[in-house]
């Protein structure tokens, strides 16, 4: 959807959520079949900041010209994946600069439309569910209780009842820390082996791309909206959990595909992170 | 205003409401990977605020305000009911010299978060997509 013309909604997807093309087209798709026409934005041209946390100058000029942007697409909402950018719009984006739109997460917005959405919740998946919560984040949006009743609108799925929850808001606030990643993969690994976890549901971006490694250790991981778009039948394959799995990243992503991202850009900072080894 | 000023002024109305009583600083669940932030919460906690107000903190406080991973918990932990997340938020900004101040704690930053990002869109979006929502 082209922000040429003024859409419903801003789907504000954040940055790091590149790595996961899949998950923005079917959220956006998703939205679109309960009534949300919303047009996805993000990456750095739609930054809330955070990137730059050591320096107030570049952090509010990004942030501001990022509210400038959805002020002028004249959009009444903006629907919010990243709890990051969540909170900064709320904290420090729209007190700084005023907004002209409302601020909603998706998970919200999907739950709020839920009598449209359920009906069209019609392939079964089959899958006894760990949803992987934090303990940020649920303050502001109850994120750890909406998450697992979207799913359980889908045939097929059991959500387990755990009280786990890890710390931060995400799992890219624990990278930065020496070890409480792998405490919490840890942590994670060991409920779902105790309960006899078939797949582990992440609920952010940051948390996925950490946590499809667990798939050496024999369980699925998939994103919540990756379960969303199996029932209703749209396609989300997980390209970036195939290329982090694989044997040979530059063999699993084709010629076609590397050449499309440049092959310095590719070398530089894309393998590094596919051939990193996981934390547990 | 601009974000520094938002720093600022934030940073210096939550300082003067916090009694660093340390209750922020015994909730949280990241004093794991700081364990001199325990030793005595209300010293650690004096540090953080004084962070807030362009202090240099101290060493107890600053391990701590290192660790930070916004999991929230210490807002409902203050007595005096203040937005104990933001406040360590707007302390580990300030302990990362985002005021022009020389740092205090270790800065992470990626400097190639952008062309980064822009690289794995390449690998994801279609060229049309990347036209419309990048």
């Amino acid at each position: 959807m082209a922000m040429n013309s003024t859409p419903d909604a801003i789907f504000w997807y954040g940055c790091n959520m590149t790595r996961h093309g899949e998950v923005i087209r079917a959220s956006a798709r998703i939205l679109e079949a309960v009534g949300v026409a919303a047009a996805p934005r993000g990456g750095p041209a739609a930054c809330c900041g955070s990137p730059k946390d050591a320096n107030a100058r570049i952090n509010g000029g990004m942030a501001r010209r990022t509210v400038q942007a959805f002020n002028g697409s004249g959009a009444a909402a903006v629907i919010t994946w990243c709890p990051s950018c969540h909170m900064n719009m709320q904290d420090s984006m729209a007190p700084v600069t005023p907004t002209n739109f409302e601020t909603q997460h998706i998970t919200e917005a999907l739950w709020a439309r839920r009598a449209v959405l359920a009906p069209l919740l019609t392939q079964a998946v089959p899958a006894r569910v760990l949803v992987h919560g934090h303990l940020g984040f649920q303050g502001r949006v109850p994120i750890n209780d909406l998450v697992p009743a979207l799913l359980r609108l889908i045939p097929g799925v059991t959500v387990l009842d755990h009280p786990y929850r890890a710390p931060g808001h995400m799992c890219s606030s624990l990278a930065g820390v020496p070890g409480a990643l792998a405490d919490c993969h840890r942590a994670l690994l060991a409920v779902a082996e105790e309960n006899r976890v078939d797949t582990l549901v992440t609920i952010f971006h940051s948390c996925h791309r950490e946590a499809v490694a667990l798939e050496r250790h024999g369980l699925r991981v998939m994103n919540w909206i990756h379960l969303l778009a199996a029932a209703m039948g749209l396609p989300a394959e997980d390209a970036y959990k195939t290329w982090r799995n694989a044997q040979d990243a530059r063999a699993a992503i084709g010629d076609e595909r590397l050449a499309q991202a440049g092959e310095t850009a590719f070398a530089r900072l894309v393998e590094p992170e596919l051939g990193k080894p996981p934390v547990v | 205003m601009t974000l520094a000023d938002r720093i600022r002024d934030e940073g210096a109305r939550l300082a003067a409401a916090c009694t660093a009583c340390g209750a922020c600083v015994r909730a949280c669940p990241m004093t794991a990977y700081a364990p001199a932030a325990l030793a005595d919460t209300s010293l650690t906690a004096f540090g953080m605020r004084d962070l807030l107000t362009g202090g240099v903190g101290n060493a107890p406080g600053l391990a701590w305000v290192a660790v930070c991973a916004r999991s929230g918990v210490c807002s409902d932990a203050c007595p005096e009911h203040l937005d104990a997340a933001f406040l360590l938020r707007l302390a580990q900004m300030r302990a990362k010299g985002a005021l022009d101040e020389a740092p205090r704690i270790p800065v992470k930053e990626d400097t190639g978060f952008s062309a980064r990002v822009k690289a794995f869109a390449r690998l994801t979006l279609t060229e049309g997509e990347q036209a419309e929502w990048l």
